[in-house]
């Protein structure tokens, strides 16, 4: 009865939903972590293998490729969804969606060869989660296979579904720990008649907080509103001066409208938009990456705190999402810089720090381990009796 | 009631447990006109929007405080008593309905807590009224997005249970999009804290986890949720079609441009007429086969392209008229005509049973032409009257439940109607939650696998499912759970 089809790009591709029948990848998965849980030994879920250093230093662990799910599994663009593979990579949605004038509106920071799935997994957004938000608002339906080796399916295919239990929202951020994706849904949108980039530089660092303040008052959201300081406008722009990165979308009157509003911060001049893309992948393969948040009226002193570090450690860059009152530090893995975040982190910060990626002994420093409450470790041992799963890499003993 | 009256009679309930020494030490807590357990009393609380399910509970307790609410929690944990919250009971799924366990009203717990109008931010107890919150906060322009039909009437903590959605909730997002933290009160008697709305929140997804739970993760004591701004312009648009295929079709072609309408609600002709006979008449066109009730929002700017390009494409699929509220009066109107739809209903039968099915978008024209074949093949009368723009199906069929007859082919074509929407590819319900009603149908779209790591997660909340009892999954699959080669395995 299984009727699925995989190939990306074959257009209108449409599979039925059915739970309780696996693709052979999926079986093999399943299988696969059946195996390894039957030895005890822990496996270390891989997509494509760009990030694997993402997160906390994981145990020494098999790995677990889950590239063999990949493949739109159905695709009408009527319908504004997409369900593939876990292993399908951004670029192969990108394709496909493409062609209809669609596309998922997720942008996480890297290329677009990483996976649907660790994009997922690891709810990984960019500058689009200004207006489009992140993937637990833009994921309907996930498969994944547990710790315990069994295949499950949380939500399902249509935009609107509260049947069970949220195993989707569950799965979205637990970085495979509690199961690994083998197939997503995902809310795919048109795109706008107009899409143009705009860079404003700014005077100050005051003019953080003011560029949220006027947002917050704009009958419109952008797109994306990232402010770069200003190494990272020199690497980007060619400029070094603090800039805001501006995307518009929607018909062309609404854009004009758009723009002429942003008139009250600067004058926004049109860039590129491949900026976006060069923004995705401005850090180095080495860099510590961290993000720094408050609520969105805090923006000012959570961009102070971030320039602090930036400040203290040679080539940090700097990126605020200001409508989400998020800063993004990127820190070259100097054993400088590595030493004084060592002392930083010890002190206490208005902000909430969370890691993307930082040598071992920094993790301690950083923050307490996510999942450490016992609700999150009650779900951890439900799902993973056997912790095989990318154990580890949320904080739970190694 | 009175202490005396305490002694008068027992609660009614095969639970020994539930007696009146129980509702003794729980008028203790709340004091004594807050609990109820004569039948009588307990009447308005054994059903609620659904008029088709009866359950008995044995107490009903009505705290006025949070430390009430976990006073009275804590009083049943040792003698392992199950529990329901109940908000204002306007739930379309049976999903505050048990027998024998003691009925937590929570809808004296309605005081807003903050707002912070300056992030979009408001901490609400669980039984502010929805409408109130969005009433509240409008002088900061800002509202309350998800908006169910009963929203005048129902709770926040409702609409959290149950993962609420409303017409706007195709441009807005359904609750969970808006909630941003919970406290929330475990059955255990444990308080914690979920999410947080300063700063990302790292770790697992407990917010996400927890709305939609339908009373069976806890009870929310306060809630965190994030408060839109009131767009800048709305326009409302009307328009009426000789078909119910044309006008689905319309639907197709205006979710296809990728405008995104704030709300696209289709009506057909026995819902117009119901509605245009009672007081809530909206000035719908009686002899339409179907209407469109469309609106767009957003900045003033760029809208008035978007409407034209409505309109043009309801003109292309075989509209008759299109017509544009001309303020905020005629809007008001027309919306009430699609929100009071389930009252008006009321003109035809005593009875209701209300369906609540998601199919793709799609779809939508194919399985309405089922869903009337049905219809006439069953001699029911199916009145159609839901959210088209994200497929959320709504096919309702008033009768006479004392006609057997009538009652047994109203629920054969109930079971039709759902089977054809599993078969397109579509899920068993879009807002209204499993409940009773749905439970039925959680086998047809999740396999016993699936179902039994729900159960596993709603263990991990609520071991002896003791909140909220035999809710969302069917019991069986949580036994099948316990019987699985995966779950002998982690035992040991």
């Amino acid at each position: 009865m299984a009727r699925r089809t995989f190939g990306a790009g074959r257009g209108h591709v449409t599979a039925l939903a059915v739970d309780g029948v696996a693709s052979s990848a999926v079986a093999a998965i399943r299988d696969r972590v059946r195996d390894a849980a039957s030895r005890r030994v822990p496996l270390r879920v891989v997509g494509a293998g760009t990030w694997l250093d993402a997160g906390r230093p994981t145990a020494h662990a098999e790995p677990l490729p889950v590239r063999d799910t990949a493949g739109i599994v159905a695709y009408v663009p009527g319908d504004l969804t997409l369900t593939a593979g876990a292993g399908t990579t951004l670029a192969e949605v990108r394709d496909a969606t493409s062609k209809h004038g669609q596309w998922l509106a997720l942008d996480p920071y890297g290329s677009d060869e990483g996976t649907l799935g660790a994009t997922l997994a690891t709810a990984s957004s960019g500058p689009l989660a200004t207006a489009f938000g992140t993937p637990r608002d833009l994921t309907l339906g996930v498969e994944f296979v547990t710790g315990a080796g069994v295949i499950a399916r949380g939500g399902g295919r249509v935009v609107k579904n509260v049947a069970g239990f949220d195993l989707t929202r569950l799965m979205i951020g637990s970085w495979g720990t509690l199961g690994i994706l083998t197939e997503v849904t995902v809310r795919l949108h048109a795109k706008p008649q107009c899409d143009e980039t705009f860079a404003l530089t700014l005077a100050s660092d005051a003019d953080v907080a003011r560029t949220r303040e006027l947002l917050r008052r704009m009958p419109f959201t952008p797109y994306a509103c990232e402010i770069v300081n200003g190494r990272l406008a020199q690497q980007l722009l060619g400029v070094d001066e603090l800039t805001a990165l501006v995307r518009l979308g929607g018909n062309d009157e609404a854009v004009t409208a758009q723009r002429a509003a942003l008139g009250a911060l600067g004058e926004p001049r049109p860039v590129d938009p491949a900026v976006w893309k060069a923004l995705r992948q401005c850090e180095p393969s080495d860099a510590l990456v961290l993000r720094l948040s408050q609520l969105p009226s805090e923006i000012g002193r959570t961009w102070s705190e971030a320039s602090a570090i930036a400040d203290s450690c040679a080539g940090t860059l700097l990126h605020a999402a200001p409508a989400r009152g998020i800063v993004r530090c990127i820190v070259p893995a100097t054993e400088t810089n590595v030493a004084w975040l060592h002392r930083a982190f010890r002190s206490p910060m208005m902000s909430t720090r969370v890691g993307e990626r930082m040598p071992a002994a920094l993790w301690t420093e950083l923050a307490a381990p996510p999942t450490g409450d016992a609700v999150s470790v009650g779900i951890k041992r439900a799902f993973d009796p056997q912790s095989i799963l990318n154990r580890g890499i949320r904080g739970e003993p190694a | 009631m009175t202490n005396a009256a305490l002694h008068e009679a027992s609660p009614r309930t095969a639970d020994s447990r539930i007696d009146r020494a129980l509702a003794t030490r729980l008028a203790a807590i709340v004091g004594d006109k807050r609990v109820l357990f004569r039948p009588s009393e307990l009447l308005t609380y054994t059903s609620d929007g659904l008029p088709s399910y009866f359950k008995q509970p044995g107490i009903a307790v009505f705290p006025g405080t949070r430390d009430e609410v976990i006073a009275v929690v804590r009083e049943l944990v040792p003698l392992g008593i199950p529990f329901v919250a109940r908000g204002a009971g306007t739930g379309l799924s049976g999903g505050a309905l048990a027998d024998g366990v003691v009925l937590i009203g929570l809808n004296r717990l309605n005081h807003i807590l903050s707002v912070d109008a300056d992030n979009g931010i408001a901490v609400v107890e669980p039984g502010v009224v929805n409408a109130r919150l969005s009433r509240a906060v409008a002088e900061h322009g800002l509202y309350y997005a998800p908006d169910p039909s009963s929203q005048t009437a129902c709770t926040i903590g409702g609409n959290v249970a149950e993962n609420a959605g409303g017409p706007h909730c195709l441009k807005y997002g359904v609750t969970t999009n808006h909630i941003l933290a919970l406290t929330v009160l475990l059955p255990s008697g444990e308080v914690i804290t979920l999410g947080s709305a300063a700063g990302e929140r790292d770790g697992y997804d407990l917010v996400g986890a927890f709305v939609g739970s339908e009373g069976c993760f806890g009870i929310a004591l306060d809630i965190t949720v994030r408060l839109s701004r009131n767009p800048e312009a709305v326009r409302t648009v009307l328009a009426d079609f000789m078909s119910m295929d044309s006008a689905a079709r319309a639907v197709s072609a205006i979710v296809a441009t990728g405008i995104v309408p704030a709300a696209l609600e289709m009506i057909d002709q026995p819902t117009i007429r119901a509605v245009e006979s009672s007081i809530y008449a909206a000035g719908y066109p009686v002899d339409a086969a179907a209407a469109l009730l469309i609106e767009l929002d957003g900045a003033a700017a760029g809208l008035e392209r978007d409407v034209s390009t409505v309109e043009a494409l309801c003109a292309s699929n075989g509209a008759r008229t299109v017509r544009i509220a001309r303020d905020d009066v005629e809007r008001a109107r027309l919306w009430q005509g699609r929100k009071k739809a389930f009252g008006a209903m009321g003109r035809i039968s005593s009875h209701l049973v209300i369906q609540d099915a998601v199919v793709p978008r799609t779809r939508l024209p194919d399985v309405l032409a089922q869903i009337h074949e049905i219809g006439v093949r069953n001699r029911v009368q199916i009145c159609n009257v839901f959210h088209a723009g994200d497929g959320n199906l709504h096919p309702n069929i008033p009768y006479d439940a004392s006609d057997a007859d009538e009652s047994a082919r109203v629920h054969v074509a109930m079971r039709e109607i759902m089977g054809a929407c599993v078969s397109a590819g579509g899920t068993i319900t879009g807002e209204h939650g499993v409940g009773i009603d749905k439970l039925p149908y959680m086998e047809k779209i999740f396999s016993d696998d699936s179902l039994a790591t729900m159960c596993a997660l709603r263990e991990v909340f609520d071991p002896h499912h003791r909140s909220n009892p035999g809710k969302v999954v069917p019991v069986h699959s949580c036994r099948e759970w316990h019987a699985a080669p995966s779950a002998r395995a982690e035992a040991t």
